[in-house]
């Protein structure tokens, strides 16, 4: 165990270490071929605008925008992903007529179908939060239809040679074993969401992070938009790493060796 | 069957376990299986069959061992004892009654250990008692009594994958006990175990029997186990599974590893790869 954790701090130096050398080497970069700012700022630029942004207040507005869109979204998005999924799992008439056509529906790009959003929705948070729920909602349902069926045949035998019952069977054995994989979907549910928010903000927005971006860009404010994206992907990493501790908090007996996802 | 772990009645259920054919006692037996024939459609449409004519008495707190070579249907023999399979021909009673669904008066330890990774060692043995609704201070008192009894006293609170593989069968074996069946069905419980860690639990295993007073069936495929613990050898050969010969085990007990070295140990065990001989030549 402690030998874990020590190769665990090594390779965190290790991983640092090499982030510190891409940084220079692209700051030195700049300076070496007088790179324009347009193209490529130097890492100190992006730096600089990103404290600016923050300082100056002007980010607070939009990061909260998108950061309850985000959630908002994913909350949704997930919640239905889980009651439907459940529904198609449990019940196989729904699962051979509906899945089909939800399948159909998830084939559809949905940067697409965003402006159609916007349409029936409006500018505002409503039209995001839908399209967000959206992109959520299939890793979900898809990662709850195959947790479902994941459970083990043997420990299915086990459990009705020692005389469960359906219901008993289900929430026993079966929503457990389930667990495991949309933890999995979970963690991947956590990232689109902030794609899908930004998609929506890209398509039709008056506020948030997607919406600067695409302001920043038409003024050529090259740095600021890393600055945003760099926001962007903290909060990314911020939601993965949520549901990265949900999961080795309710799901613990799988170690994380064996975890069905390794992002 | 209140009682947990009856010790008084040892030597006397020695006495009324039938000997060579001969049954000591007037009861009926156990389990009856007569004319039993199993068949399964495979996905190509053609069937196959699993089990052919198999006719079987056991008698109440008889050991026996059914050995053989695998397809040979010794686990769907054991599944339809277990209520898990449904016989296509023939009838199978337990106590007079019908097997037609798991009962309460079986226990069943699988090839794996099977236990829930998201509970206790303690909840794991406790799971057949909650099934039932049954959470009174006697039950606990049983589980934790079998988890003492198989050496797992200071685990009840740790998890299935903090156990090692010979922990983790024997809690599923403690499992199995937990409502305190007539019955035990072992489907090659430590098949999956490394040699050292099976032999100690072959050992563990007729202390159980010798303590509880079982039926127990006893699934392998490993002739000197299947001779080491049973009072009989059911010999079953594959294409279609069939009873090829019961072969009674007159060796004393207690039976301990020494026993293997015995002559008449080894003298049982080739008669039964003689058997094996016999219908591998068959074919």
């Amino acid at each position: 165990m402690n030998a874990a954790t020590k190769f665990g701090d090594l390779h965190r130096l290790q991983a640092i270490l090499l982030a510190i050398l891409v940084l220079a080497a692209w700051q030195g970069a700049c300076r070496l071929f007088d790179i324009s700012p347009l193209i490529l700022p130097a890492p100190s630029a992006i730096a600089i605008r990103l404290y600016g942004l923050v300082a100056s207040g002007e980010i607070w507005p939009h990061l909260w925008a998108t950061a309850v869109e985000i959630v908002c979204g994913f909350v949704f998005g997930v919640l239905a992903g889980l009651v439907i999924g459940a529904v198609i799992s449990l019940i196989p008439v729904v699962e051979r007529l509906v899945y089909p056509y939800l399948v159909a529906l998830q084939t559809l790009p949905k940067v697409a179908i965003a402006p159609l959003f916007i349409i029936w929705f409006g500018y505002g948070l409503t039209s995001k939060v839908v399209i967000t729920a959206l992109v959520c909602f299939f890793p979900i349902l898809v990662s709850v239809v195959a947790g479902f069926h994941s459970t083990d045949r043997d420990q299915l035998d086990m459990m009705k040679a020692f005389g469960a019952t359906k219901w008993q069977t289900l929430v026993r054995l079966r929503v457990p074993s389930a667990l495991v994989v949309i933890f999995a979907g979970l963690e991947i549910a956590a990232v689109l969401a902030v794609i899908g928010a930004i998609v929506g903000e890209f398509v039709g927005a008056q506020v948030g992070l997607g919406y600067l971006i695409v302001a920043l860009n038409f003024s050529l404010d090259v740095p600021g938009v890393f600055a945003v994206l760099i926001v962007l992907s903290t909060i990314g990493l911020a939601m993965h790493g949520a549901m990265r501790f949900a999961a080795r908090r309710y799901i613990f007996w799988i170690r994380r060796s064996e975890a069905p996802v390794l992002v | 069957m209140t009682t947990p772990m009856l010790r008084a009645e040892g030597d006397h259920a020695d006495a009324i376990r039938p000997r060579s054919g001969q049954p000591a006692t007037p009861l009926p037996p156990l389990i009856q299986i007569a004319g039993l024939d199993k068949r399964f459609s495979s996905r190509s449409g053609e069937i196959v069959t699993a089990l052919s004519n198999v006719n079987l008495e056991i008698a109440d707190h008889e050991f026996i061992s059914v050995v053989g070579p695998s397809g040979c249907g010794k686990t769907t023999l054991l599944r339809i004892l277990a209520g898990l399979e449904q016989a296509s021909t023939g009838t199978v009673t337990s106590g007079g009654e019908a097997i037609t669904e798991p009962r309460a008066d079986a226990g069943v330890v699988f090839q794996q250990a099977l236990l829930l990774p998201w509970i206790t060692v303690l909840d794991n043995i406790m799971l057949p008692a909650q099934l039932k609704k049954d959470t009174s201070a006697a039950t606990i008192k049983r589980a934790e009594s079998l988890l003492e009894f198989m050496g797992l006293k200071d685990f009840s609170r740790k998890y299935p994958f903090e156990l090692s593989g010979g922990m983790q069968q024997r809690v599923s074996i403690c499992r199995a006990l937990m409502r305190n069946p007539k019955i035990l069905l072992m489907d090659e419980p430590f098949g999956a175990l490394d040699a050292m860690t099976r032999e100690s639990m072959n050992m563990e295993l007729m202390r159980v029997w010798s303590e509880e007073r079982k039926t127990v069936i006893f699934i392998t495929h490993s002739i000197p186990e299947a001779v080491l613990l049973g009072d009989r050898v059911v010999v079953m050969s594959p294409r279609p599974g069939r009873i090829s010969e019961i072969v009674d085990v007159d060796i004393a007990r207690p039976r301990n590893l020494q026993t293997m070295g015995t002559p008449r140990f080894g003298e049982l065990c080739d008669r039964i790869r003689t058997i094996f001989g016999a219908s591998v030549a068959l074919l």
